[in-house]
């Protein structure tokens, strides 16, 4: 049966298709900036024009990033770092919301306070004595001389959002396994952590992409040009003044194109993480 | 047994004649991470041809861009493992803190007196009658411009202040931004003003008597200088974006034709050859002097010129006597290299080629026809950092216009007595 | 039972690894910097022992620090009642589509959270340019004359702007966490608002609002410490410029220490900064006093 009120219905759709696709343009929109700049001459961007095809789309500008880069050797050493900050940093965070939520003892709270509260800390006045201190162990210009601060700054918001969701867990899950003879080894790792397993991969995303576009630390604690990691192949091609912006650009691309296909991957597990972690608050 | 006693001979030589072949590793920092182009490419060239030259020596590269340079420059003098050979700036701020820990290795001035360097060139890195580390660039400070836009415009080349006023009715009028500089970064907008105030006073000295308290910033010259600069602003001289344009930015419109002029200093001589822009603008780009004004004492052959940036050996690293001989090298082969490059105006004489740049001819007609330059650096580096932080912070100001030039100058003289006190 | 959850070597081992990281990389600097605060370095050569001068300037007379604190609240300000707001109504028009497209929207809204800042900033930049920038261009074709503010420039317009690129490219986990938020929400507390009658409106405000307080506390804390840590997209369009008017406290204590070599003032800042956000967190985790939350 048609009516008025099927296409009083049917027009509230159609504006908000537009309108949530009038958004997504806008937010897909420096993507494609970017995209379009890395394709074109350097003396070209910065200028009136604004989003102009390039003439010639200027492909060796990847093949520059990729070569001058050294793309290659430093998403060797991005990965290294990264994957091993990132998994360093859940474990831990995830032992220590658990320690903090569900066992009891006298300085859980403070415990989980102090940690959380590392959230707040500059980075630039770390550098430093760091680099002093680390130097100590002999630790600098090494993989460890980044993985280390790394988890150190990023296990406050992990064990924040992790402890959240665990406290929705009923203590229930642990006493039925202890019953049955298991011990802390087995049932947090089996048990307890895949129930909360949408606040990890939460974790898990925000530590990558805050690790994945480090530059501070890893101008500062690494020395030799073998050891560089990805951000740094953007500043292999800034000169004393002028720098060549097109293959920056070029370069900017490849290393947000890692952190985008991670999360697309995950995002799915984003969603009901985000969620089950806040909810508790 | 014998036979056991000639092989540990043979042994010990051999070994010996290893050790004698180890490989020294010298390292070197600076502020040229691009390695493919300008300078960064001049160094790693003369790298290669040192290593030719020597080869028990290894040569390992540390780069930056400048303000990253800086920093890990402290964070390695705070943990004693500065590079052997750096490349720094010669400004007492920077230079003498250094030079005061011992860190500076002490060259043999007589040795450099005949490597064509310009006037007052080594001077500037001469700290207690010592000379402590090489010049590489001559900076001057002129104006570029497009001759194309200025013959579309009707525009002849300015020779005082009023011309510069007077021409920004005409380019606006052909809807061409009449000059851009880097407005971002305050240090340009200083500089002019430095300039602009020797114009009036003819006298490149009263900056350093100001900084030694023998003058006062808010001397009438000064003032004059800061309203010259603040008029520019207000006539719209620069682009709207002034204070927002940073580097890059504005050389960009410069290169593509959208503006008429660049106010800016001898070391983009590459510009006449750079393969980022069109062929257009290659054929068109030049300079001209930094304009007189009107009343003023200062001439149009007074060149606002400086040695910035120079280059020293680690006095405390073990490599220094590798180091010392690498600087030697390195001053015989930079001029040419540096030249032929276009990667900056090398602070050694160089003779004009017949395939250079009109634009490069001119810059070294500018410097050749100079009869007077400053004595020192640009007022932003003839202090400390934090002297300098204050004054660019205030130059921006005035160009934001949030403040008058007689303030301007009362927030200078105050930062120039308190470095002083700091002294 | 009991003996089992505080089994003390299980708690210290889970702990301890975690805590020992914290301060190996994290306190031991921060001690450093204290006492650093106490001193006049520049970063390089010598250095005299100040004492508590630094604090003392900092606090009675430097007025771009109290400044960038200004500036720190009022980015608070409109992230929690402008930023959130818009965002909680997207997520909830998102909830009532079909999933499907709703995950593919979501995805693209998160994208310039996913960016690097610099080319955020890059961007903005470009289009907020007096001479050329889009955002000019369009305003101008409703005038008669030509728009050429230069949004970063004026100081005027300047905070403002940088501003609204700040919590442009925030948006995107603000709308995650409300989405998400929303969906827990049990079904059977929405049919009962409308089985009582309740509009839209009432069941927003009477019944999920409530519900979702846990969540919006929690993205309020976050909003205030992320805003108290702002420091590239500002160091990157204005650097703080003109003036001091879009000053925040993370570029500052970056510039002191770093740009300027007062590396002993800066690290003053440091301190008074860490103080600040930690009491800045405490107060805004009180006012949503919530269960089981951090300290």
């Amino acid at each position: 049966m048609s009516g008025p009120w099927i296409s009083v219905k049917n027009t509230k759709k159609a504006f908000l298709g537009v309108f949530l696709a009038a958004l997504a343009f806008f937010q897909l929109f420096p993507l494609l900036w970017v995209f379009n700049y890395s394709l074109q001459k350097t003396g070209d961007l910065f200028g009136p024009a604004f989003f102009t095809l390039p003439a010639v789309p200027q492909w060796n500008n990847y093949v520059r990033a990729f070569v001058d880069g050294k793309i290659l050797q430093s998403s060797i050493n991005s990965v290294i770092i990264v994957v091993s900050a990132v998994a360093l940093t859940t474990v831990l965070a995830f032992c220590i919301a658990y320690a903090c939520t569900r066992m009891s003892w006298k300085l859980r709270k403070w415990v989980l306070g102090f940690v959380s509260l590392g959230m707040v800390i500059p980075i630039h006045v770390t550098l430093l004595p760091n680099f002093i201190w680390f130097g100590l162990f002999g630790l600098i210009d090494t993989h460890l001389s980044l993985i280390i601060p790394y988890v150190a700054f990023q296990i406050s918001f992990s064990t924040l959002v992790i402890a959240a969701q665990l406290q929705s867990v009923p203590l229930a899950m642990e006493e039925s396994a202890f019953m049955d003879g298991a011990s802390y080894r087995s049932i947090l790792p089996r048990i307890i952590a895949p129930m909360v397993s949408p606040a990890i991969v939460t974790a898990m995303i925000s530590t990558f992409l805050s690790d994945w576009n480090e530059f501070i630390m890893a101008n500062t604690y690494l020395a030799s040009d073998d050891k560089r990691t990805l951000p740094f192949s953007i500043i292999r091609f800034q000169g004393q003044y002028a720098s060549d912006y097109a293959v920056q650009f070029a370069c900017m691309v490849l290393v947000a194109v890692p952190a985008l296909i991670i999360f697309f991957l995950f995002s799915k597990w984003i969603m009901a993480g985000v969620s089950a972690g806040a909810v508790k608050g | 047994m014998k036979k056991f006693v000639a092989a540990l001979g043979v042994a010990v030589l051999l070994t010996a004649g290893v050790g004698a072949q180890t490989k020294v590793s010298l390292k070197v920092g600076d502020n040229l991470p691009d390695r493919t182009s300008g300078m960064g490419l001049v160094f790693d060239t003369i790298n290669s041809e040192f290593k030719a030259a020597n080869p028990g020596v290894d040569i390992a590269v540390e780069s930056y861009p400048d303000q990253p340079w800086q920093e890990k420059v402290k964070i390695y003098v705070a943990a004693k493992q500065l590079p052997d050979i750096n490349k720094f700036w010669s400004f007492p701020g920077m230079f003498m803190p250094l030079i005061d820990a011992n860190l500076v290795q002490a060259l043999d001035k007589p040795a450099f007196d005949k490597l064509g360097y310009m006037p007052g060139a080594l001077e500037s890195n001469v700290y207690g009658g010592k000379l402590y580390g090489l010049p590489l660039t001559a900076d001057g400070w002129v104006i570029y411009y497009n001759k194309k836009l200025f013959k579309d415009a009707g525009v002849a080349v300015p020779k005082t202040y009023d011309d510069l006023i007077a021409s920004v009715a005409k380019f606006k009028a052909k809807g061409i931004i009449p000059a851009v500089t880097d407005g971002k970064d305050a240090w340009p907008l200083v500089i002019t003003w430095d300039a602009l105030t020797e114009k009036v006073n003819g006298d490149f000295s009263r900056t350093q008597a100001a900084f030694d308290r023998k003058a006062k910033f808010t001397d009438p010259d000064f003032v004059k200088g800061a309203t010259l600069l603040q008029g520019l602003v207000k006539s719209g001289f620069f682009a709207e974006d002034l204070m927002v344009s940073d580097y890059g930015a504005s050389r960009n419109l410069f290169g593509q034709g959208k503006a008429a002029m660049y106010v800016m200093g001898t070391w983009e001589v590459g510009l006449g050859a750079d393969k980022n822009f069109s062929a257009d603008f290659l054929a068109n780009v030049d300079a001209f002097k930094f304009p007189t004004v009107a009343g003023g004492k200062g001439k149009a052959d007074d060149f606002m010129a400086w040695f910035g940036g120079n280059i020293f050996v680690n006095a405390t690293g073990k490599n220094a006597a590798t180091g010392v001989k690498y600087l030697e090298f390195l001053a015989k082969r930079w001029p040419a290299l540096a030249w032929e490059k276009q990667a900056g105006y090398p602070a050694q004489k160089v003779t004009a080629r017949p395939t250079d740049t009109a634009l490069a001819k001119t810059l070294l007609a500018i410097g050749g026809e100079a009869k007077m330059t400053s004595d020192g650096p640009p007022s932003t580096d003839r202090s400390d950092a934090q002297f300098k932080d204050d004054i660019q912070k205030a130059a921006g100001e005035l160009c934001a216009l949030i403040i008058t030039p007689e303030q301007f100058c009362a927030k200078i003289e105050a930062a120039a007595a308190k470095a002083f006190a700091r002294k | 039972m009991k003996r089992l959850f505080n089994n003390k070597p299980v708690i210290a081992a889970l702990v301890l690894p975690g805590i020992l990281v914290m301060v190996f990389a994290m306190i031991i600097p921060i001690g450093f910097s204290v006492y650093y605060s106490l001193t006049n370095w520049a970063g390089i050569g010598a250095f005299k022992w100040v004492g508590f001068d630094n604090y003392v300037e900092i606090l009675t007379s430097d007025s771009t620090f109290w400044r960038s604190l200004t500036n720190v609240a009022i980015l608070i300000v409109v992230t929690v009642f402008l930023q959130n707001p818009v965002a909680f109504a997207l997520a909830a028009l998102l909830a009532r589509i079909k999933p499907r497209w709703s995950r593919f929207f979501r995805t693209i809204y998160f994208i310039p959270a996913v960016l690097s800042v610099v080319v955020i900033t890059a961007l903005w930049t470009n289009i907020m340019n007096p001479s050329f920038g889009i955002l000019n261009k369009f305003l101008s074709l409703f005038s008669t004359d030509p728009v050429t503010t230069s949004w970063l420039g004026k100081p005027a317009t300047a905070l403002g702007s940088v501003i609204w690129i700040i919590v442009w490219q925030g948006f995107g986990w603000a709308l995650l966490f409300f989405y998400s938020g929303l969906m827990t929400v049990p079904a059977e507390l929405e049919e009962a608002a409308k089985i009582d009658g309740a509009g839209w409106w009432m069941t927003y405000t009477r019944v999920i609002l409530p519900y979702l307080f846990p969540i919006i506390s929690a993205v309020v804390v976050i909003d205030v410490i992320s805003s108290l840590k702002q420091m590239e997209i500002i160091f990157l369009s204005t650097g703080g410029g003109p003036g001091d008017l879009t000053q925040f406290t993370a570029v500052y204590l970056y510039q002191k220490a770093f740009v300027a070599s007062q590396y002993g003032y800066g690290n003053g800042l440091s301190i008074l900064f860490v103080i600040v956000a930690v009491g800045l967190t405490l107060v805004v985790q009180r006012l949503f006093r919530t269960e089981g939350e951090v300290a």
